[in-house]
């Protein structure tokens, strides 16, 4: 009976961990009893990272200093720190909750969360590190017609940003109340709160520090987690996949791929907006710029990949001892067969299975540690877009005055702080998961193209890059709204218009097409003129400045 | 070094990244291949117990893109030491 509700729940789990693993935890949760371990680790984190920001702070006195921590961050460190970022409690809870629900069609997000970090090493960072001082708009915008293509970068940057974080906030809220038993609202206004903490007074230095910690944190349960459940295999791989198909109610299919997605155009959806999305993500570029030089650029992004590649190796063996180790043991289900607390709760469940109450606290305070790290980043980024690339560059032509800069960085932030409280609030009733999706599909159909085109092609013009930005933003956003996500689960039809939940696929090509088509056709004044900024960009991009 | 002679080492490295870059997107998307019946044989288990040619595929592509990543540095850093040594030759 438990096997047939398991059966039924896969379903369920699967989709919204696909969801909750593009960024939110989505869906109904049950709250938990107040877990006591859980809140005095996380408190003693809080206490650690508050400290670290109230010395961040004295170390940040101008808006350098606070979007880039002065560009004095090691390779090292900011390869940890990435990590840190984008390592989030999706990828930890949701794509765990995808392989204890399908099995291995999980790791289909793994692998898209993890490649984008080659591609980051192979073409952006050295370039992207040599043309900008804070944001990747300053890049997109340096060869090009200033203003207007940087209203459109800044539009881009805006809505990932905020998109983002929605869906965090909102994941936050559920995840909180899931795993601490707090009320969701008390959950949203902690998070906001001390975020605003990290990043009003400490900036960049700040956040930087609480993603390594967070970074470090997580690796280290997940190590110890993985090592507890290779124990009760007895250190045998074999051994633990044939436990989890023993117990899994489909047996060995689900070690094989088509249990969760059953058609490869569909993976490819996945695959293509996970990794170019990834590589258009504000808040991550961004990081490229707190080193000191190109170098540290590269081995920033060769860190990142080394610690995010040993965290995905090692949900290998966490998402398989889920279903090892949870599916025979009656205390983890209700009455009606459902996981207790929900799918995205098999990690934490796992973590009491082997580690008991000590440990369950721990992962607990990892994943609420996680969500600040990356909150935090995205309220730089957005203070970034407005302080820096409109306010600095575009309405003061790149002459601000430096107290109103970091007085307004500083109102900025507070602003979105606010405004993140309100939005979580707002849609904590709402089906998130496609504000989930969204952020990734619009990066890699919006910024992604202009971003590479700008590095990499002499031909590309304002106007090029305009369209194409423009094109890729509608038809992202009106294809994921004629999907599955918003046209069946939130709209109600019967059949969505669209089949994929991730077009970018679709839409990135498109964005590319327009580009490259109003930019070979463009005759105007302003054309010439972008096509001869290229050689210049382009020895500066590898070699620097001159 | 002369505006010429940056083009030239410039466009070597251009080609270095998008040869890496395909090379990595090429087995990054056969990940795919899984899902389809080309790829069905990916499903059968290999030698003994369970582990398939698909989890192996997964395993394989993260060690692969971390091999290239460092191959990619120490291919640059070689070219590097190499510029920095003609420069020094030509100053002298």
């Amino acid at each position: 009976m438990k096997c047939l509700s398991s059966l039924t729940a896969i379903l369920l789990v699967s989709a919204s961990a696909i969801a909750n693993a593009a960024g939110a935890i989505e869906g109904e949760v049950q709250r938990q009893a107040l877990n006591i371990s859980a809140i005095v680790i996380f408190l003693a984190f809080v206490a650690a990272t508050l400290g670290i920001s109230y010395w961040a702070a004295r170390n940040t006195r101008n808006s350098s200093e606070f979007y880039n921590a002065g560009g004095n961050i090691s390779g090292l460190k900011n390869g940890t720190a990435i990590a840190g970022d984008f390592m989030s409690a999706a990828s930890f809870l949701g794509i765990t909750a995808l392989m204890f629900g399908a099995g291995f069609d999980g790791l289909v997000l793994s692998l898209g969360a993890f490649s984008a970090w080659p591609l980051m090493l192979f073409l952006l960072a050295r370039r992207v590190r040599n043309l900008g001082n804070f944001t990747f708009v300053d890049v997109v915008s340096m060869r090009l017609e200033k203003s207007r293509i940087r209203y459109v970068a800044i539009i881009g940057t805006i809505v990932v940003v905020i998109l983002y974080l929605i869906a965090q906030m909102v994941g936050a809220g559920k995840l909180i109340e899931l795993l601490f038993g707090l009320p969701y609202e008390v959950a949203v206004v902690t998070v906001a709160v001390l975020v605003l903490a990290y990043v009003t007074f400490g900036g960049m230095l700040a956040t930087t520090w609480v993603q390594i910690i967070k970074a470090l944190l997580l690796m280290t349960g997940v190590t110890v987690l993985a090592f507890l459940v290779m124990k009760e295999a007895n250190f045998s791989f074999s051994g633990l996949l044939q436990g989890a198909a023993d117990n899994h109610p489909l047996g060995e299919r689900m070690l094989s791929p088509g249990v969760a997605f059953k058609d490869p155009i569909q993976v490819a959806t996945i695959l293509t907006s996970m990794l170019f999305g990834v590589l258009g993500l504000p808040h991550i570029l961004m990081r490229l710029f707190t080193v000191p030089n190109a170098h540290e650029a590269k081995k920033s992004a060769f860190y990142a990949s080394l610690f995010m590649g040993y965290f995905y190796l090692l949900l290998i063996i966490v998402g398989f001892g889920t279903v090892y180790l949870l599916y025979n043991n009656p205390q983890f289900f209700d009455e009606s067969g459902q996981l207790l607390g929900g799918g995205n709760m098999a990690a934490i469940h796992l973590s009491n299975a082997v580690g008991g109450s000590l440990l369950t606290g721990f992962m607990s305070a990892v994943s609420f540690a996680t969500i600040l790290a990356v909150v935090a980043g995205l309220t730089v980024s957005g203070a970034a877009a407005i302080s820096h690339d409109l306010y600095a560059e575009v309405l003061c032509k790149g002459k601000p005055d430096p107290k109103k800069e970091m007085q307004l960085t500083r109102l900025t932030t507070l602003v979105i702080g606010v405004i993140a409280v309100g939005l979580g609030i707002l849609f904590q009733n709402e089906n998130v998961a496609f504000i989930a999706t969204m952020p990734m599909v619009v990066a890699a159909s919006v910024n992604f193209p202009i971003l590479f085109l700008s590095l990499f092609w002499a031909g590309l013009t304002t106007r090029g890059a305009i369209l194409g930005a423009t094109l890729g933003l509608i038809s992202s956003v009106g294809l994921i709204i004629i999907g599955p996500q918003v046209w069946v689960s939130v709209l109600g039809f019967d059949e969505p218009l669209f089949p994929y939940n991730y077009p970018a696929l679709f839409t990135m090509p498109l964005a590319f097409a327009v580009a490259w088509f109003f930019s070979v056709s463009d005759r105007s004044a302003r054309a010439a003129i972008d096509r001869e900024n290229y050689h210049e960009l382009l020895v500066r991009s590898e070699y620097g400045e001159k | 070094m002369t505006d010429d002679q940056k083009l030239n080492a410039i466009a070597t490295r251009t080609r270095r990244r998008f040869l890496f870059s395909i090379i990595a997107l090429v087995f990054y998307f056969s990940f795919a291949l899984a899902w389809t019946d080309a790829g069905a044989f990916l499903s059968e288990p290999i030698g003994y117990g369970l582990m398939n040619g698909a989890l192996l595929l997964f395993i394989f592509l993260i060690i692969l893109f971390i091999s290239l990543e460092f191959l990619f540095l120490r291919v640059a850093k070689k070219e590097q030491l190499k510029e920095d040594a003609q420069a020094a030759e030509r100053a002298q």
